[in-house]
């Protein structure tokens, strides 16, 4: 018990730091002396006398930009532990389910093709989006499967039928979009932005990426037992079908919340879970909250290195997360040639 | 004495006419292409407003048979002759739509539009159907179209470019005099502009121009400093606080905040695919955002709203570089 409560103490602590590096690095320098006082006056109540526009940048932007990237981070994380266990797959991850490409459709079709003429925003669109997406690429796999959901190959290739649609589709509207500006805008956008995310966006990213966890964590068993087959599971006495029908909700969901709000940010799904279980190994139980904490940590530093790769321009995160992420999978594949990877 | 002035005067305004009549065939450069004419052509179809605006001040509307790639409005002293012009499209029109006009030229604002990966076409394709092509200058010299999203300047933008687009048509249209009018009056408008803000008081004054954001709160796209926007702020004499040198970058609003600028112009369009794109909704984020809030153009309300026509290498640039200066003038806002 000891054991446990000082590891959990110890990733709070490295999550603490990640935040505390994201909120004082960032586009413009501001002297650590500031960045202290902003939080201090801020969470102490203390009363240092600071530049308006610095304690904005630190409290508003900086503070709630960390933490819904160690929000999003944690989702995403947690939806491909969650895929690549359902789905026994180790390409698994939500982007396969196609939620990525309805993201992005729906928010072409809100900022391109001018639905909602203005009124509503890319995030709602590609919330929308995301979830129709989902909706079709799980009701193509349960009609192409006798048995639903119980073969994972069908809801892969379901999903890569479903991304193909929702790819062209988003082609087609950016073709017939009016000028060169838009489609660098939505590009923009489809490769992971946080430059918009404000305190708003905190709580619902980390109520999403909570929930996430408690539901991983209170089926963390039925997810072992995934790890070795349907039928198998059946056998240990997981109510199979009903379990995949609600984690792959929660993979879902959390993804569309998630995408909606950063743009669709690649690579976090797919190398964090296996980076975590290189780490702690397959159990679920340790799986489940170390991949959360090392998605929240990667994405944090991440956008800290969107953010200052280039002086005076950002680059889209998801940039960032695929030049990192490709090496560190590529490392991750190679070391454990053999292995249990 | 009375006569002696009356001659002068009569030479003055006689002075545009002086220019000769257009010598056919007629060849000249443009954009890496080397163009002939035997006549003036005697249809064009224009891609872009900054194109078909510049014909019509040339006084050759009946000449456009039809117009395509639309920004804004007309601007009002030609909504007559424009009603009475098709519209192909008010975005990109189709190869067909342009070619079954039967134009003997295509006048097109942007490369991206009639060039080497042109949408509508290359300039090529045109050609083999004997139909003539003229490309702005302001979007190729100086610039490189093939890289980039919206091509990358490789150059600051020159305003010779807009004079030269508006002598070449002129001299493909066989009106030199009305394309040196035009071009006169122009340079005249922004001279006396610019010296207007030639005040002690003013000097050292920064301004920031934001012309639209993909979504309201993420980075916004600024004016740069190669594009044109960025010559008409440099023009004035106000340091833009976006030290990029790309056209339209998008620059965090934490660099902006903490640049402070001066003043902060922000640009009025018609368009709404971004809710951005309406100047009121950039107003309220400005004013309701808890860190540009604090900024002093916006505290103090130094915020100028320009037509984002104004804010492209075409005839209406005189009219921002006007409204900015006049702005500038009036908010007499402190050097910085």
């Amino acid at each position: 018990m000891l054991r446990i409560l000082l590891l959990g103490a110890a990733a709070l602590a490295l999550l603490a730091v990640a935040v505390l590096l994201g909120v004082a690095i960032g586009e413009t320098r501001l002297a650590p002396a500031t960045v202290f006082q902003v939080l201090a006056n801020q969470l102490l109540g203390a009363r240092y006398p600071v530049d308006p526009i610095d304690q904005g940048i630190v409290w508003n932007y900086r503070l709630a930009r960390a933490l819904v990237a160690a929000s999003c981070g944690a989702g995403l994380a947690i939806s491909g532990v969650i895929l690549q266990s359902l789905l026994r797959n180790a390409l698994a991850e939500p982007y396969l389910l196609g939620i990525s490409a309805g993201a992005s459709t729906g928010a072409v079709l809100v900022s391109v093709a001018g639905l909602g003429a203005g009124a509503v925003s890319m995030t709602t669109g590609a919330f929308f989006g995301a979830v129709c997406a989902f909706a079709l690429v799980a009701l193509l796999a349960h009609a192409a499967g006798s048995g639903g959901l119980r073969n994972g190959a069908q809801i892969v290739l379901a999903g890569i039928a479903g991304s193909q649609l929702f790819n062209a589709l988003t082609s087609l509207i950016i073709t017939k979009s009016g000028s060169a500006e838009q489609a660098r805008g939505i590009m923009f956008w489809l490769l992971g932005n946080l430059s918009g995310v404000r305190w708003s966006d905190t709580l619902l990213t980390a109520g999403v990426a909570l929930a996430g966890m408690a539901v991983c964590a209170w089926h963390a068993r039925a997810l072992d037992a995934f790890t070795f087959g349907t039928e198998s599971a059946a056998a240990l006495g997981v109510p199979v079908r009903r379990l995949q029908l609600v984690l792959l909700l929660a993979a879902a969901l959390i993804t569309a919340v998630m995408v909606s709000i950063v743009g669709a940010i690649g690579f976090v799904g797919l190398v964090i879970p296996h980076a975590a279980r290189f780490i702690v190994g397959v159990r679920h139980r340790r799986l489940i909250p170390v991949s959360a904490l090392m998605g929240a940590v990667f994405l944090i530093a991440a956008d800290v290195i969107s953010r200052t790769l280039i002086p005076g321009q950002v680059l889209p995160i998801g940039v960032i997360t695929a030049l990192v992420g490709a090496p560190v999978f590529a490392a991750i594949l190679l070391r454990g040639r053999g292995g249990r990877v | 004495m009375l006569l002696r002035r009356l001659a002068f005067s009569l030479l003055l305004s006689a002075a545009p006419l002086a220019a000769s009549a257009t010598d056919y065939p007629l060849q000249l450069q443009n954009c890496g292409h080397t163009l002939k004419f035997d006549k003036a052509p005697a249809s064009a179809v224009t891609i872009g407003q900054a194109g078909t605006e510049m014909l019509y001040a040339l006084g050759l509307g009946d000449r456009v048979s039809g117009t395509s790639l639309w920004f804004n409005a007309v601007q009002p002293q030609f909504k007559a002759i424009d009603d009475k012009v098709p519209r192909l499209a008010d975005n990109d029109p189709s190869f067909e739509a342009v070619i079954g006009k039967r134009p003997a030229l295509v006048v097109s604002q942007f490369e991206w539009m009639v060039g080497k990966e042109g949408v509508v076409g290359t300039r090529e394709q045109f050609h083999d159907l004997r139909i003539a092509t003229y490309a702005m200058p302001s979007d190729c010299e100086g610039k490189n179209n093939l890289s980039g999203a919206d091509g990358t300047r490789t150059a600051a933008y020159d305003v010779n470019t807009l004079y030269k687009s508006i002598q070449q048509l002129a001299q493909i249209f066989d009106v030199e005099a009305r394309g040196q009018a035009l071009v006169q009056e122009l340079r005249q408008r922004q001279a006396k502009a610019v010296t207007q803000l030639q005040s002690p008081r003013l000097r050292n004054m920064s301004a920031a121009l934001w012309f639209s954001s993909a979504d309201l709160s993420i980075d916004p796209y600024m004016a740069g400093q190669k594009g044109v926007a960025g010559y008409m702020l440099q023009t004035l004499g106000l340091r833009n606080i976006v030290t990029s040198a790309e056209e339209w970058p998008t620059v965090g609003w934490e660099t902006i905040a903490k640049a402070n600028p001066s003043m902060l112009i922000i640009a009025r369009m018609d368009r709404r695919r971004f809710p951005a794109d309406d100047y009121r909704k950039k107003l309220e984020f400005l004013k309701k955002d808890p860190v540009t809030r604090h900024m002093d153009a916006v505290k103090n309300n130094r915020i100028v709203i320009v037509d984002a026509d104004a804010l492209q290498g075409s005839i209406r640039m005189v009219d921002g570089i006007e409204q900015i200066a006049q702005a500038a003038l009036e908010l007499q806002a402190p050097a910085r």
